[in-house]
């Protein structure tokens, strides 16, 4: 039943507004194929102790074959942050960058909103621009966990490199790190973000690159009243 | 002496022989361990080793093997004050048990060619009443060494002389004697000179050879005894950390000396460590070139850890071991290593930090998101449950808005 009412949103809503343009979506792809890969890959070398793990990394040749794939993604990965980051930084530069994604004190309004609409306190959730501050903390939290990941594993990729420069200590600390905040992001992604993209509701605009008129309305009211540049929509809500 | 050896060959080589005599009363007694022996009992006319050494506790008594010009002396002496204190004397095992195929005529029908051969042929005896240790023998390195045409491979009389052999084991506890621990690595040193000479030097052969210290291992405590493998094989190498393990992880053992017991378990959760480790499980005749505990510390001569010139504990040193596979390595490498150290506040305090940092990170992570997730996930529900009224088009999908939003948007969407 829901999936038909699904179906005949989609049907009925004619208007779709552009959310993701086609370089952004496939920056997606990357990320979570190349994401994929370095998690399945790196867990087995960091539960070393269980079966599964050592019939995976049973021979020198297995071992050096998980780790190529391993350091084949991480180069897929760093390509895609150095591409990301410095598009903003270009972007930044010639004060194109939206700003979309900056944490604000309406986010942080926002969550207290959110959460007291979770707790019953209040009836309504709030209103989101864009990107809402769930996506915003998505964001910040990969964007900032990947360049721990990135940088920690070229540490101890390189370490006789590494430490040409800078302190041998930070090698194991770069070690432990990799491995610990593996765990953190993939608990993250994968009860945060798969939540919130697959079971809230099913926001494919990542992959479609658009939102439909009414998941604007119902998602993003204020970026929707803003491109319509009217506080009230021609429809008639309050 | 002089006519025996050198005008009458075949006599003297009989008559030496003589020496080994058994009595009959002590076959039977050692028959319920041992198999049986082949051909019945030694034949021999001659049952007690009294009458052996009435020829054989001559001091002079020797034979020459060996045809013309190669001969070699070979004593035929037997002291009978150490004979007589030996284990095989104790049980009852006479001359004629181990001299197995003795006859009572010139030569006891004995022929051999050299004394190896002798030795080689005599130490075959052993297995019939050592059937066990026998076995072990033949999956050992000697036994493969002299299988393959190595004639001076060790065979059992060569470490177990015949002769004076006493009890190794204490027979309570049936662990090797403390008191005589340190004499084993003499019993190697007889073909491995070189290697004893290195390990007398080493921090446990000092202690062992010096001191007498049954603490310190002697060779047969990391290499095995009778059934002990190549040393350069990939199977060695893998297993070894659990060898130096069985003594660094025994905190009585360790305590006396003040020394860590973590050294094993830092070793296996770093990259070297965990490498060796899983393959040592999973597929233990892997070549591996990750190091194992004595490619940093040494084999033989393995140094105290602040021993000036080779000790790990020494910056400089610590960076020629890791150069041996990082030749790159400069003065920085050797900090990426936390020296067998748990890192706490003192030592390696950043990863401490950063593994405190993780610890609640990841719960909190987990524990939070998931809680949100719940909390979004049941207002839903809850929302969905108790608007049944609502017509099914307004709930679009499980968990969106409360009532008001609803409403909303329905207007919105008229």
């Amino acid at each position: 039943m829901t999936i038909d009412n699904n179906v005949s949103d989609i049907i009925e809503s004619q208007k779709t507004y552009k959310r993701f343009g086609i370089g952004q979506r496939l920056e997606h792809y990357i990320l979570m194929l190349s994401s994929t890969v370095l998690l399945l890959t790196g867990l087995p070398q960091k539960y070393r102790d269980f079966s599964w793990s050592q019939i995976l990394l049973s021979t020198p040749e297995r071992l050096e074959f998980i780790r190529l794939i391993h350091h084949i993604s991480a180069i897929a990965l760093t390509l895609l942050a150095v591409y990301h980051f410095g598009k903003a930084i270009i972007k930044l530069f010639q004060k194109k960058l939206s700003g979309d994604m900056l944490i604000t004190w309406q986010d942080v309004l926002d969550a207290f909103g959110m959460m007291k609409f979770l707790l019953f306190i209040k009836k309504e959730k709030p209103k989101f621009g864009k990107f809402n501050f769930e996506q915003k903390v998505t964001y910040w939290v990969v964007a900032i966990g990947f360049v721990l990941m990135i940088l920690s594993g070229f540490i101890i990729w390189f370490p006789v490199g590494f430490t040409q420069w800078f302190p041998g200590g930070a090698v194991p600390a770069a070690k432990l790190m990799h491995s610990s905040e593996a765990i953190a992001a993939a608990f993250f992604i994968l009860i945060w973000h798969i939540y919130h993209v697959h079971i809230e509701r099913l926001n494919l605009s990542i992959f479609t690159g658009k939102l439909t008129e009414k998941e604007m309305k119902e998602y993003h009211k204020k970026e929707y009243d803003r491109v319509e540049h009217s506080v009230k929509p021609k429809s008639g809500a309050k | 002496m002089k006519i025996w050896q050198n005008k009458f060959n075949l006599i003297s080589l009989a008559i030496l022989i003589m020496v080994l005599l058994l009595p009959s009363v002590g076959v039977a007694a050692l028959q319920k361990n041992a198999p049986a022996f082949e051909g019945g009992q030694p034949q021999t006319s001659i049952n007690n080793d009294a009458e052996c050494l009435t020829c054989h506790s001559n001091q002079a008594m020797s034979v020459k093997f060996g045809i013309q010009e190669q001969k070699e002396t070979y004593s035929l002496f037997v002291n009978p004050d150490i004979y007589n204190t030996t284990v095989h004397k104790e049980v009852g095992l006479g001359c004629v048990g181990c001299h197995v195929g003795f006859k009572a005529e010139m030569g006891h029908g004995f022929n051999f060619n050299s004394v190896r051969e002798a030795t080689l042929k005599l130490s075959e005896a052993c297995g019939r009443c050592h059937g066990d240790l026998n076995d072990a023998v033949m999956d050992g390195v000697h036994a493969k060494q002299l299988a393959t045409g190595n004639v001076q491979a060790a065979v059992c009389s060569d470490c177990h002389s015949p002769h004076s052999i006493t009890r190794i084991k204490d027979q309570q506890t049936g662990a090797t004697n403390p008191a005589t621990h340190y004499l084993i690595s003499t019993t190697c040193q007889k073909c491995h000179s070189e290697i004893f000479a290195k390990y007398s030097q080493s921090v446990h052969g000092s202690a062992s050879v010096a001191d007498h210290n049954p603490d310190a291992p002697t060779c047969t405590d990391c290499h095995g005894v009778h059934n002990m493998e190549d040393p350069r094989s990939a199977e060695f190498r893998l297993r070894s950390p659990q060898i130096c393990a069985k003594c660094h992880t025994d905190l009585n053992k360790m305590a006396k000396y003040g020394l860590s017991i973590n050294v094993m378990n830092t070793y296996v959760s770093d990259f070297h460590g965990t490498t060796i480790t899983i393959f040592e499980k999973v597929s233990p005749d892997a070549e591996s070139n990750k190091p194992v505990c004595y490619d940093c510390h040494g084999i033989h001569d393995i140094a105290k850890s602040d021993d000036p010139s080779k000790g790990l504990q020494i910056k400089e040193n610590l960076l020629k071991t890791c150069q041996k596979c990082h030749p790159d390595a400069t003065a920085n490498f050797p900090d990426s290593w936390t020296s067998h150290y748990i890192p706490d506040t003192e030592k390696y305090p950043t990863v401490y930090y950063i593994n405190l940092f993780y610890q609640f990170l990841i719960p909190g992570v987990l524990g939070g998101m998931g809680l949100l997730v719940l909390l979004d996930f049941g207002r839903a529900m809850l929302d969905r449950l108790h608007k049944p009224k609502r017509k099914p088009t307004a709930h679009p999908k499980l968990s969106t808005k409360p009532t008001k939003t609803e409403e909303e948007q329905d207007g919105d969407g008229n």
